[in-house]
């Protein structure tokens, strides 16, 4: 095992050497997370402000002059703004104004003879100062009705609570880090596996189909090393790539979504401990080890066979395809009921993790997918140093 | 010490136009043995079968058919304790650019199971021989050809092997730079140590080589001293001596 070490040592100096590269796949997102992020909270956060800050404009037609004195009481949340020119439609996509609230003109009338007169929102629920304009309305019109409904019963009277037979009172008995871990259990997988996999395969290409193209191989393979242990060393150095650039993918989109939204159902450092147990994120680290093996199996599997760079990045490239198309799967509501799951490799991985956070893991799917995981890695393994021993491996013909 | 006895060695290829599998044959039969203080020149035009040989000497290739010991050791059965004993250079190997020749010789020695100050020592004993000591600390994507090359003999005879291997070591080098490489095989051949080097410089095979083998379309024409080779056939110069091969007189 020494020479392995000694070649996965030799994968990392070199890697070391290009700060770039460094900086690109450890360091970069360390910065780029937190700084998109903010930025998207900052941004989403000022807008929310502005929004909530001013009054939404809106068209009243009110002929009988019913609402008019409800809006004007509210100068924060409404600003009556004249007809605009042109298209109703098109002022409203243009923001020129929020809504238009047109009161039928018997209103007046048919309130007086206690029927329900109709009152029409025009907006584009779709835009977010318009939704806004059309619940400020609704608010204003839950209170008002309340009251005229009030002054009818005490008109008849009758109880002021006839208009109410029964209050729903609702207690929240859900679990905030249940659903939380529900809602990391199915994306969590996915953005494990897709940085795995793309965190290590330029460096697998790098290290192989790279090696020979630059004509180190043979340097390599010249020494007294078993062929065996330059490719597990290879392997240990993709692998190990794409493991540390997951964690730190993660960990920093974590971090930074914890920390912009802090209160939400995002994931934090703190939440996502209080969440994920050590249990839940060791055994997820563990399935995680066998499948970044499997990955970086077969990203050195390909590397090796290809003749140069390109053609390893181009037959790895379909493998990436089918991990994301798994990953995609896998986030799908309700798969987990499907019983063949625990047996189809790499989905059977998403669906422990899945459970896992959700707590509803099962010993024996978790069993079944670790096994299956270990033992396709086992396999590939064996497959990839078999292929290295191969001449054509090393010389092309 | 290395010995080849009745070796053989094909390839499979495929036929791009007929899409058949073809096989060819690289080497076809070779036995000839170089003894410790020789240089042994392997000649022969492109695609005799010249670097296949050397490749299946330093355990790259294995051989089909037929016996291959270096050292003592069997290349077949006992691969790593033979490559231990070999130095072994190509034209087509390349240093590790990022790498300073420090960093480059150290690592080598790592890999060759040798102690660090041993390395150490002998990394800087070998760049001061072939001139490239103030450079030690420089990375080597800069370095010219001959500059790459250097570093390249460094890192083959760093684990001071018994056997050296050089296939073309002069293909690309300025002349100032192949006399570096000549004179070193001589002081290795002066060390005792047993060396094969393939090439297509006549010159340099009337320079430095003892004996000299020709490898003509995978098989050995030849495997006697220079002089005695040409005698034989009746040839006043090596290239009279293709020619001949070449027209099918052999």
């Amino acid at each position: 095992m020494r020479g392995a070490l000694l070649v996965c040592k030799k994968e990392f100096l070199e890697l070391s050497k290009d700060r770039r590269t460094v900086f690109f796949t450890f360091l970069l997102p360390i910065i780029l997370y937190p700084l998109l992020i903010a930025m998207v909270a900052g941004l989403s956060r000022t807008d929310e402000v502005k929004r909530q800050g001013r009054a939404s404009r809106v068209l009243l037609v009110d002929p009988g002059g019913l609402l008019e004195p409800l809006l004007r009481a509210e100068p924060e949340s409404f600003e009556l703004v004249s007809p605009p020119a042109g298209d109703l439609r098109r002022a409203i996509r243009d923001q020129r104004l929020e809504m238009r609230i047109q009161v039928e003109p018997e209103a007046p009338l048919k309130l007086k003879r206690q029927q329900t007169f109709t009152i029409t929102a025009a907006c584009d629920p779709s835009e977010d100062a318009s939704g806004l304009a059309l619940s400020r309305l609704k608010r204003v019109l839950e209170k008002q009705n309340h009251r005229w409904v009030q002054e009818r019963l005490r008109q008849a009277g009758a109880s002021l609570e006839l208009d109410a037979p029964s209050r729903l009172e609702t207690l929240e008995m859900g679990d905030l880090g249940l659903k939380v871990g529900r809602t990391l259990g199915a994306f969590l997988p996915y953005l494990l596996m897709l940085m795995m996999f793309a965190g290590s395969m330029q460096h697998g290409i790098y290290a192989t189909a790279g090696e020979k193209e630059r004509g180190t191989l043979l340097s390599l393979l010249s020494t007294r090393l078993p062929r065996h242990q330059i490719i597990w060393g290879k392997l240990l150095y993709v692998f190990s790539v794409g493991l540390m650039s997951a964690i730190i993918n993660l960990l920093s989109m974590g971090l930074s979504i914890g920390g912009a939204f802090k209160g939400g159902v995002a994931v934090s450092g703190g939440s996502l401990a209080d969440l994920a147990s050590p249990a839940v994120l060791g055994l997820t680290f563990l399935l995680m080890v066998p499948l970044g093996l499997l990955f970086a199996n077969f990203i050195v599997m390909m590397g090796i066979r290809a003749r140069n760079s390109m053609e390893a990045g181009t037959s790895i490239m379909p493998g990436m395809v089918v991990v994301m198309v798994m990953a995609v799967f896998s986030m799908a509501p309700g798969i987990e009921k499907m019983p063949f799951l625990p047996y189809v490799p790499i989905l059977n991985v998403s669906l422990a993790v899945r459970k896992l956070f959700s707590q509803q893991g099962n010993a024996f799917e978790y069993g079944i997918a670790l096994a299956m995981t270990l033992g396709l890695a086992a396999a590939l393994t064996w497959l990839s140093t078999r292929l290295l021993n191969r001449e054509t491996a090393v010389f092309t013909l | 010490m290395i010995e080849l006895v009745d070796v053989h060695k094909g390839f499979t290829v495929r036929d791009r136009k007929t899409r058949r599998k073809k096989r060819i044959e690289a080497v076809r039969g070779v036995t000839f043995s170089v003894c410790p203080g020789e240089i042994y020149g392997l000649l022969g035009p492109n695609g005799a079968g010249k670097s296949t040989t050397l490749r299946l000497i330093a355990g790259l290739m294995q051989a089909e058919r037929g016996r291959l010991r270096v050292c003592g050791f069997d290349a077949e059965r006992e691969p790593e304790q033979a490559r231990a004993c070999i130095g072994y250079l190509s034209g087509d190997l390349n240093v590790y650019g990022r790498f300073t020749p420090r960093e480059f010789l150290k690592l080598f020695g790592q890999f060759q199971d040798m102690e660090a100050h041993v390395a150490e020592g002998r990394a800087q004993a070998l760049m001061e021989r072939l001139g490239l000591l103030d450079f030690m600390d420089v990375r080597m994507e800069g370095f010219s050809t001959g500059q790459k090359q250097k570093v390249s003999v460094a890192r083959a005879l760093l684990h001071d092997p018994g056997v050296v291997v050089f296939d073309e070591p002069t293909t690309g080098l300025d002349v100032l730079t192949a006399k570096t490489v000549l004179d070193l095989l001589r002081e290795l051949r002066a060390e005792g140590r047993t060396v094969i080097v393939s090439t297509h410089v006549m010159p340099m095979v009337e320079d430095i080589c003892d004996r000299v083998g020709i490898l003509f379309d995978g098989i050995l024409h030849g495997d006697a001293p220079l002089e005695q080779l040409l005698s034989d056939r009746g040839a006043r110069n090596l290239d009279e001596v293709f020619f001949q091969l070449a027209a099918g007189e052999a």
